[in-house]
């Protein structure tokens, strides 16, 4: 039997990736020419090279990472709660988790700046340390829509209310329960939401801006502005780094209890199981 | 002095009240079921004895204490789930552990006492597995063996063979007769199974709407139930139609016959409805058996080793069982036939 290729689905396929494609394919090719007459790595290194890139970089890590941990520690317990004693309310705060997406950056910095302006009771915006922690809040609200969903998805997928019991019928206190049975049975999907938190908040641009700190964001659109090829070279390892977060965030949304996110090796295993 | 005790326990969820003053002294060491349909509430009981249920009136005694409003977690209590609830992340070892752990023994006491457990239960090969590598009749076992290694007061079994396949379910109950009989420990059983209940039992609670219908071992249930909730749900019952020809001396007329019955009449007319157990029928007479009762073949199911007849007798169906002989032929349908019994079995039931 004659095997068609189905025609038109083929072609909306390929019209469809090459609309992703050929702008990425560009701009790799673009950030190739900065030697001229060559390809070469050379905007790349010229990236590296760059002290500001490095600084803003390690910046925008630690911030992230700060943020992660916060939400971290804010929305499980708020997930676990809600689905196990407040179930009616449910709806509620799935709501209140989706409202950053609602609410522009901009206006919750303003928000920030006049609640926590040198004028206010708690003037958090006059040191530097304040102004930090005001940018790792404002990153834990962004990413709060990504980090709920994930979380309580998390807890859907397993009986919390018969684990919390067995626990308790064994005598661990509310706190235990939390730490050794929820925490790490959610920890596939706490770390499908701190990729996500981490990508959105290391590029993110108007908070840090606005805040005026020297994070990874404002130095790429500074960048933008001063140089030509280096954007091109930051652009395609951005891509790279947001497809590499996809890439772990299945990888540990697949893993199971007692495996590494690798397969299984022999000699790490054994002494893995025995624990 | 009992044990456990719960005395005049009532549980409402809103206007809905599900435990009606209940009342039960389980003696150290007894296994008690707890039986009903659903919704009954027997497993509200046992959540308030474990304490994830507070009753809105009564109290909750374990061992001269009244832990009525004490945490689950200060109760030494263990328990065993329908769902197995094993937790997911950790193996058999770890889940076996977690109670030794939050006990705070130290590292080679937990491990003494984990393998002790483990062979309690059989499965000292499977201690590094983990939940979603095993089948539900194990994971049930490393249940029950995570619930029995903090030594608790009491052992709470809440229908912990629901969630299993036929065969399993008879050799795990089993096992955890012989296991409870091992450690002696307190135990109550919630299930449905009356099978289950009385083949496993020292006694049993049927449970009717919020209260103990009757509670007693599991013969006394069987052959002379209290109420006609329990007659009913508890085994086969026949009912026969009689008619009261003397009160006072408890003379009843069925079968062409007058008996008397063994206890006193309760019905207040001259209709009453007496009941019978299947295996106190027969088609053919036995030396004790000094009444009989006509009526149609209409079934005949031959199960083996049993042949399952179905009559009608005066409108109503009765059923009851005859052993296989090789010489048997059994009756056919639509054939007039006598059911023979004894008028000892006969009980009164009040519709």
């Amino acid at each position: 039997m004659k095997r068609s290729i189905p025609i038109l689905p083929a072609i909306t396929a390929i019209v469809a990736a090459s609309y992703f494609l050929v702008p990425l394919f560009a701009t790799f090719y673009f950030s190739l020419k900065m030697t001229r007459g060559t390809l070469s790595f050379a905007s790349y290194q010229s990236v590296f090279q760059s002290d500001e890139f490095l600084a803003t970089l390690g910046y925008s890590t630690l911030a992230s990472l700060a943020a992660i941990v916060m939400g971290a520690v804010i929305i499980v317990p708020t997930a676990y709660w809600v689905r196990l004693k407040l179930p009616k309310l449910r709806p509620l705060v799935e709501f209140i988790s989706l409202l950053p997406l609602i609410i522009p950056a901009v206006v919750l910095v303003f928000g920030y700046i006049r609640l926590f302006g040198s004028n206010s009771y708690l003037p958090m915006t006059s040191t530097d340390h304040g102004t930090n922690l005001l940018l790792v809040f404002g990153y834990v609200i962004m990413s709060m829509p990504y980090m709920y969903r994930a979380v309580d998805n998390g807890m859907a997928a397993i009986d919390i209310s018969t684990l919390t019991e067995a626990a308790q019928s064994l005598g661990a206190s509310r706190l235990r329960t939390i730490a050794t049975v929820i925490f790490p049975n959610v920890r596939a999907s706490i770390i499908a939401g701190s990729f996500l938190t981490f990508s959105i908040s290391l590029g993110e641009f108007v908070l840090p801006s606005l805040l005026n700190r020297p994070a990874f964001g404002p130095y790429l659109v500074q960048l933008g502005q001063d140089r030509a090829y280096e954007p091109a070279a930051l652009a395609i390892m951005s891509f790279g780094f947001t497809w590499g977060c996809m890439v772990l965030m299945q990888a540990f949304a697949n893993k199971k209890p007692g495996q590494g996110v690798l397969p299984r090796l022999p000699f790490l295993s054994r002494k893995e199981r025995r624990a | 002095m009992s044990f456990l005790s719960i005395s005049d326990a009532t549980k409402s969820f809103g206007a809905n009240t599900v435990v009606k003053g209940f009342d039960l002294a389980i003696q150290k060491g007894e296994f008690v079921s707890f039986l009903g349909p659903s919704g009954c509430g027997k497993t509200t009981v046992l959540r308030m004895i474990a304490g994830f249920e507070t009753p809105t009136t009564g109290k909750v005694m374990i061992d001269g204490r009244d832990v009525t409003q004490l945490a689950p977690n200060k109760r030494r209590i263990g328990m065993v789930f329908q769902s197995y609830a094993l937790f997911p992340n950790m193996n058999v070892f770890g889940n076996i552990a977690f109670g030794l752990k939050v006990a705070g023994l130290s590292k080679t006491e937990t491990e003494d006492r984990v393998q002790e457990m483990l062979k309690l239960i059989g499965l000292e090969h499977l201690a590094a597995r983990y939940p979603y590598e095993m089948s539900g009749g194990q994971q049930q076992r490393v249940a029950l063996a995570r619930a029995l290694a903090p030594r608790p007061q009491v052992l709470l079994l809440d229908e912990p063979l629901s969630a299993l396949d036929a065969k399993i379910r008879v050799s795990l109950r089993e096992e955890i007769r012989d296991i409870q009989r091992k450690l002696g420990i307190t135990t109550v059983f919630v299930t449905h199974d009356q099978e289950e209940a009385m083949s496993i039992s020292d006694r049993m609670v049927v449970m009717n709407s919020g209260r103990a219908d009757q509670i007693g071992s599991p013969a006394e249930i069987y052959n002379r139930p209290s109420t006609s909730f329990v007659a009913g749900f508890v085994g086969t019952l026949n009912i026969l139609k009689a008619k009261v020809t003397d009160l006072a001396q408890r003379q009843v007329f069925v079968g062409g016959k007058t008996i008397v019955l063994n206890e006193r009449i309760k019905s207040s007319d001259s209709n009453l409805l007496l009941a019978l157990r299947p295996e106190a029928l027969s088609l053919t007479p036995s030396a004790r058996q000094d009444v009989a009762v006509e009526g149609t073949v209409s079934h005949v199911n031959f199960m083996g080793s049993v042949i399952r007849i179905r009559m009608d007798v005066d409108g109503e169906k009765i059923v009851f069982d005859m052993f296989n002989t090789p010489h048997l032929t059994p009756p056919t349908i639509g054939q007039r036939a006598l059911a023979h019994f004894s008028s000892a079995d006969v009980f009164e039931i009040t519709a």
